[in-house]
């Protein structure tokens, strides 16, 4: 059964790049604007098997965002990578300390999306 | 450069301190630059002007405060009422707040325009991406169809070669027993050729028993004869010497009736033989015509089953190239993210500096001496936006080993 993943970015670009590569590698796909309205997918009952993240985004950051899906039952151990344009480690540490899974800068072809994701997400 | 241009500015922040500032930059005396230094101090500290008041009304003790206060008051209102003719045009050629103010409002209004274009820019560039990224999808999804097309056909190309290969087996067989009728035609002849000396034979034999018939003809002629000598007695021998004859007679009939026959079946026979030996040879001919073209229709099938092999193998391996260009560019497109991000940050920033220009020239309005930490204040701006730059250094390089950032990090 094809994995889920749910993107989170404010770039539309982001989304429609993120969405149809991971369509193509064969995984059903959520996507979000924001935090806010991602973590309001997630208390709704949506289950992803993985998160992406961007970090800088208008109402609620993915560092944010990170520490409140981890307060969510049931997303305590769900991989959450963090996609951004930043590479500075204190950030990196902040989204590590909050429980993020691991850090991917952008931009990021299919190919190595999919590595990665299978990295992750063993058996994916 | 700068301290030059903020040492005009803060001058121009007030028309007194200007003057004051013209007065003593111009003239360069001594004398000069104390009565402005003191003018300053008493046009700007309004406890000095009131001392020389209170002096005035009844404190002599202090004449000399006075009189320079009266001096300065007079220079002050020779340097602003009537200024010489040479220092007025030298004055004229100092900054003005005013050429300031409106060079300050024309940057501000190309700013802005600069940041409408800008963001124009953006949202084209976003819209041209978002657009590409569904034509690429399209392109996948074409790709896709016909890989699934390929997909169908292939086993169908497959049942179809075992059927041909199943019918190449067949005619295998076919062309191996054509290849073996020359052979089994001339076993036929000779075995025909057999029956016709067979025949011969036998109608050897058949005049060995007419012969016998006729000696036995003769015989009983000569026991008929012997009969009629014997009288009476000789009548029952007569009889045996008739029925003798006549089957003699009838063996004689037999034997020619069974050599006129063998004789018309030898005749049949070899003509029989005589045509099909005829037709062997044309048979051979298009026998090994038949084999021919059986061995090169199995060529040709063999070919047409490779090609169509490697024709799918090459299709299915393009269709595999063209997944991973479609993903390669999907990612690619991702940097109109990055750029955008890059060209918001650099908005910020101009938009920084213009709020630090908008409240310096406030500031200069009121006091020109705040105007000073301009440039440290600027320096501070392009400090923070080399830094955060420089945390997005490597995100928008092309290639990741060049730049020897990693773009992946397990936590």
């Amino acid at each position: 059964m094809a994995k889920t993943i749910m993107i989170v970015d404010d770039s539309s670009t982001m989304l429609m790049s993120l969405r149809n590569s991971l369509e193509i590698a064969g995984y059903n796909v959520l996507s979000a604007n924001d935090g806010q309205p991602a973590l309001d997918q997630l208390k709704a009952g949506a289950k992803p098997d993985l998160i992406i993240t961007d970090i800088n985004m208008p109402n609620m950051g993915g560092i944010e965002f990170i520490g409140k899906a981890r307060a969510v039952t049931g997303f305590r151990f769900t991989p959450i990578l963090v996609l951004t344009t930043e590479s500075q480690q204190a950030k990196r540490d902040d989204a590590k300390k909050l429980g993020a899974t691991g850090w991917l800068v952008k931009p990021v072809s299919g190919a190595d999306l999919t590595k990665i994701i299978k990295q992750v997400l063993p058996g994916a | 450069m700068v301290r030059a241009k903020l040492s005009l500015w803060a001058a121009a922040a007030s028309p007194h301190c200007a003057r004051w500032w013209g007065f003593v930059c111009l003239w360069r005396s001594p004398i000069a630059i104390a009565c402005a230094l003191l003018a300053m101090v008493f046009r700007l500290a309004p406890s000095v002007q009131a001392a020389v008041v209170g002096s005035l009304q009844g404190r002599p003790d202090d004449i000399a405060l006075v009189l320079a206060a009266v001096l300065l008051l007079a220079a002050l209102r020779w340097t602003s009422v009537a200024p010489a003719p040479v220092l007025a045009g030298r004055a004229a050629a100092l900054p003005q707040l005013g050429p300031i103010q409106a060079l300050l409002d024309t940057h501000l209004e190309l700013d802005n325009e600069i940041d409408k274009k800008l963001q124009e820019v953006v949202v084209d560039t976003e819209s041209s991406a978002i657009a590409i990224i569904g034509q690429v999808r399209q392109l996948h999804d074409s790709s896709n169809t016909l890989a699934q097309y390929l997909d169908k056909t292939n086993p169908q190309a497959n049942t179809l070669g075992e059927d041909i290969v199943a019918s190449m087996t067949y005619l295998v067989q076919i062309g191996a027993f054509i290849e073996e009728l020359p052979a089994k035609l001339t076993r036929d002849l000779n075995a025909v050729q057999g029956v016709v000396q067979e025949l011969t034979e036998l109608s050897s034999l058949v005049g060995s028993v007419r012969a016998i018939s006729m000696q036995s003809h003769l015989l009983s002629i000569n026991a008929a004869i012997e009969g009629s000598r014997a009288g009476p007695g000789g009548a029952a021998f007569r009889v045996v010497a008739e029925e003798m004859r006549l089957l003699a007679s009838n063996s004689s009939n037999v034997a020619l009736k069974i050599g006129k026959g063998l004789e018309r079946a030898r005749a049949v026979v070899e003509a029989g033989m005589a045509t099909r030996v005829a037709e062997s040879s044309k048979a051979q001919s298009d026998v090994s015509q038949a084999v021919v073209s059986i061995r090169k229709l199995q060529e040709n099938f063999e070919d047409m089953s490779q090609y169509f092999k490697t024709r799918f193998a090459v299709i299915t391996q393009h269709n595999q190239n063209l997944t991973a260009d479609i993903a390669a560019v999907l990612g690619h497109i991702q940097y109109q993210d990055v750029v955008k991000q890059c060209i918001d940050r650099m908005r910020n920033t101009t938009s920084q500096r213009n709020a630090l220009l908008e409240e310096a020239l406030a500031q200069m309005k009121q006091d020109g001496s705040e105007a000073a930490q301009l440039p440290q204040l600027l320096a501070q701006i392009l400090a923070n936006f080399v830094e955060e730059e420089q945390k997005h250094k490597h995100s928008a390089r092309h290639d990741e080993q060049a730049s020897g950032e990693l773009k992946f990090e397990l936590f």
